[in-house]
């Protein structure tokens, strides 16, 4: 469906097409309000997948510009090697996206993490506690849904965390 | 003693006394001022008995006589053990009121000496950088929202704060060089579409914690190229990009095996079955992304070949099979029984032809076992027919030369030592050439074992210097600390310039000191050699008065003028020991007059008469008190 691209101008194609490659490598990706009503709303998603595919093709297979502009054919010349130059400037960022999907290909992977340090100056039993307490969130992507992992943990509980976590490191490290 | 008295005067006012800038000696300290300094002094030192005691006289002589004792009991509490009372305080004299000044300040305790005496450390300037931060945000009170000014809204609102959440940034990267040219397009791209990096995240808030992110990755990544480069990839004898490549491939081949060594369990156990083809399809398709599996399966398994066939093949015969069924048109009823009938018989052809199929597949694995076992049986039975055939081919050539046997055996013998002559001949020439290759190679390997231990040796010369680069690096690095936290500290120090012209004047004073003891004790060696000399000569002289008088005497007898002047003798004698006995009791005299004046002198300088008569003063207006407070008590 990479047809529907010829209702756009080649400048404003080139743009998009960098949009949808940006919401491949984890940015943004485009929104269909800045490209008019050139689409309907089922045309714009079909174009979106067929792009996001055509270019995860292309990297993956690592398939030559001849074989990229078969795929294409249907296309006019000028949109098409708008694709092509794209493909071309973007063919590293792709498969370096590519090659993160591939690593995180088990169930649940971390994403991203955060850490807070807190004073707790008192409880409801003790008036003077003054213990650090440190509160880790763990962004795990399971299954393409974001989750949010929080934790509270104080220093010996920290010091099991990290310790346990170095092990697992020299695991990885003997892998190599 | 003028260093003394600075030394004391910034003290005192360290401690909160207000000297004023004209006075710089203790000589200049009036009576309230001394009260003031000492008092201050002892609340410092021990706040639960200096805080009764006033810091300014009172008016009254009574009142002035009770805080002059109070203060002398205060220090003597304290651990003074010299003489103190009323009197150190309102009739001052400077040695006096020195010592005791001198004894307060050393009694005060050195916060700021022993602080910066801890052990220092980056660690330990931040964590105390923390402590302080915190300490001072523990004493903010806390406000209601509505209360907060805008100086408490960086502590108290949590407003203000963002999670921590990263992005992936695009960065052209220069430090690629400019060896490596890039594509025309990436320029392009770079130049004209590519947002510079603060309007790449979505969320403004995460530019910082994107940019931090990314700059970690790459300098871990960094460092732990480092790290096996100089461990590993130095050992391995290779360029980077060998090494690089090298490391691709091996852990290349230990994926594939995991893979295969997982998958080929599976694949086995359910021979025939579509299960594990599609679950190793789906492996794959998700290593490659989400690609129809039309185009990834270009090159498949032995295994998916068999079974695209056997489906093809199945697909074909239920093609062949159903023109034939369907023809010839019934009434509905026939029609439905027809088809039932038919139905049912298809569902037994298929089964039918799926037990044929399945039959048949067994059949044809065993057959391409039985054939390639015949295969090998037919070619080893051709090997043995050619062996067979050679040795038919010597033996009839044997039996043809039979017949003229002498002849042809004188032939043979011939032919045989030709070919001997010729294999020595052979060997001699094989020798000739053998000897110099062998050289040669000898030659060869020698090189190579010397480039080899020359290579090892660099090898280890490079590893010793990465390893002093690493070291010095380092080094460098923590004194360069050491050197900012001394900075920091030396601006954190409070400005007292005159420390290191304390330890300047310390340093001359003990050489002085010096001086003074080596000019001591060369007067006292004199004055030893000077008694020794006066000690040899008396007992020279006592000796020769005793033999002259000897002599005399024994002459005396005999003549008259001689008994003279055994006379004169004696009262020379006499007169000289008088003489001795004068200039010595004028050196002791000498001394005592020294002594009496040093005497006058101090107690010149402890201002006697002026104090005298202030004590005369003071005592009248006790007086004068007692009489109007009789006069006051007799009114009443």
């Amino acid at each position: 469906m990479v047809v529907l691209l010829n209702r756009l101008p080649v400048s404003e194609c080139l743009k998009l097409c960098h949009r949808v490659v940006d919401g491949l490598c984890g940015r943004e990706p485009p929104h269909r309000g800045d490209h008019g009503a050139s689409w309907s709303l089922e045309e714009w998603l079909e174009l979106l997948d067929s792009l996001t595919a055509l270019f995860r093709r292309a990297v993956g297979s690592n398939s030559s510009d001849e074989e990229v502009l078969a795929g294409l054919a249907d296309v006019d010349s000028s949109h098409a090697e708008s694709v092509l130059s794209v493909l071309r400037a973007r063919r590293e960022e792709i498969r370096d996206a590519l090659l993160d999907r591939t690593n995180s290909i088990s169930s649940a992977t971390l994403q991203d993490f955060d850490w807070q340090l807190k004073l707790a100056l008192s409880s409801d039993k003790i008036s003077s506690l003054h213990t650090p307490l440190l509160s880790l969130s763990l962004d795990v992507r399971e299954n393409r849904a974001l989750r949010s992992v929080t934790m509270e943990m104080n220093r010996e509980e920290l010091n099991t965390l990290i310790s346990s976590l170095e092990a697992a490191n020299k695991v990885v490290l003997q892998l190599k | 003693m003028e260093e003394v008295d600075k030394i004391l005067i910034h003290a005192l006012k360290q401690v909160g006394t207000e000297v004023s800038e004209e006075t710089d000696s203790v000589k200049q300290f009036s009576s309230e001022l001394i009260v003031e300094a000492v008092v201050r002094c002892i609340r410092v030192i021990e706040p639960g008995l200096g805080s009764p005691l006033p810091t300014s006289l009172p008016p009254g002589m009574s009142a002035r006589f009770r805080v002059g004792m109070s203060l002398a009991q205060a220090c003597q509490d304290i651990g003074y053990k010299g003489e103190i009372g009323y009197q150190t305080f309102l009739y001052s004299n400077e040695p006096e009121i020195r010592s005791l000044l001198m004894f307060l300040v050393e009694k005060l305790p050195r916060e700021s000496a022993e602080a910066s005496d801890q052990p220092t450390g980056k660690s330990v300037v931040l964590q105390r950088a923390i402590a302080a931060a915190i300490k001072a945000q523990l004493v903010v009170p806390w406000l209601p929202p509505n209360c907060r000014l805008p100086l408490h809204g960086e502590t108290q609102s949590p407003g203000s704060l963002h999670s921590f959440h990263a992005q992936p940034l695009s960065l052209p990267h220069c430090t690629k060089g400019p060896g490596k040219n890039q594509l025309k397009e990436v320029q392009d791209y770079q130049r004209d579409i590519l947002p510079p990096v603060t309007a790449q995240p979505s969320h403004h808030a995460s530019v910082v914690a994107s940019i931090l992110e990314q700059h970690t990755a790459e300098l871990s990544a960094a460092q732990e190229w480092d790290n096996e480069w100089n461990s590993q990839g130095l050992l391995s004898r290779l360029t980077p990009q060998e090494y690089c490549s090298r490391k691709l491939t091996r852990l290349r081949k230990r994926i594939e095996e995991q893979l295969r060594s997982a998958a080929l369990p599976s694949a086995e156990s359910a021979f025939g079955g579509p299960r594990s083809t599609s679950d190793l399809s789906d492996l794959l398709q998700a290593f490659r992304g989400s690609t129809p599996s039309d185009h990834i399966l270009t090159k498949g398994t032995h295994f998916t070949h068999t079974q695209k066939f056997t489906f093809t093949q199945q697909q074909q015969a239920a093609a062949v099979t159903r023109p034939s069924i369907t023809a010839g048109p019934q009434s509905e009823s026939d029609i439905q029984l027809c088809q039932q009938e038919e139905q049912l018989s298809l569902q037994q052809q298929f089964q039918q032809l799926c037990s044929d199929v399945e039959q048949l597949a067994a059949d044809m694995k065993h057959m391409s076992v039985t054939n390639a076992q015949v295969l090998d049986e037919l070619k080893q039975r051709d090997l043995g027919n050619s062996e067979n055939e050679e040795k038919m081919q010597v033996k009839k050539k044997t039996i043809d030369l039979l017949p003229d046997a002498d002849n042809n055996l004188l032939k043979l013998q011939v032919l045989v030592e030709a070919s001997a002559k010729r294999v020595v001949n052979l060997a001699s020439q094989w020798e000739k050439h053998r000897a110099p290759l062998i050289d040669e190679h000898r030659r060869l390997k020698e090189i190579c074992s010397n480039q080899d231990l020359e290579s090892s040796r660099k090898l280890s010369e490079i590893k010793s210097l990465h390893d002093k680069i690493r070291v010095s690096t380092e080094e460098a690095k923590k004194k360069e600390e050491i050197y900012k936290q001394l900075v920091t500290e030396l601006e954190n120090l409070p400005q007292d310039a005159s420390r290191s012209a304390y330890t300047q004047r310390i340093l001359e004073i003990v050489s002085n000191i010096k001086k003074q003891k080596e000019e001591i004790t060369k007067i006292l060696s004199d004055t030893k050699e000077l008694q020794k000399e006066i000690n040899s000569l008396t007992g020279k002289l006592d000796r020769t008065f005793a033999v002259t008088d000897e002599l005399v005497f024994k002459d005396a007898k005999k003549d008259e003028s001689v008994r003279k002047s055994y006379k004169y003798l004696a009262a020379l004698h006499e007169n000289c020991n008088q003489l001795i006995q004068t200039i010595e009791d004028t050196g002791t005299i000498l001394r005592e007059i020294r002594d009496l004046e040093e005497q006058i002198e101090t107690e010149n300088g402890s201002k006697t008469v002026a104090n005298l008569e202030r004590i005369l003063e003071d005592y009248k207006a006790i007086r004068q008190e007692n009489s109007a407070l009789a006069a006051k008590v007799r009114e009443g």
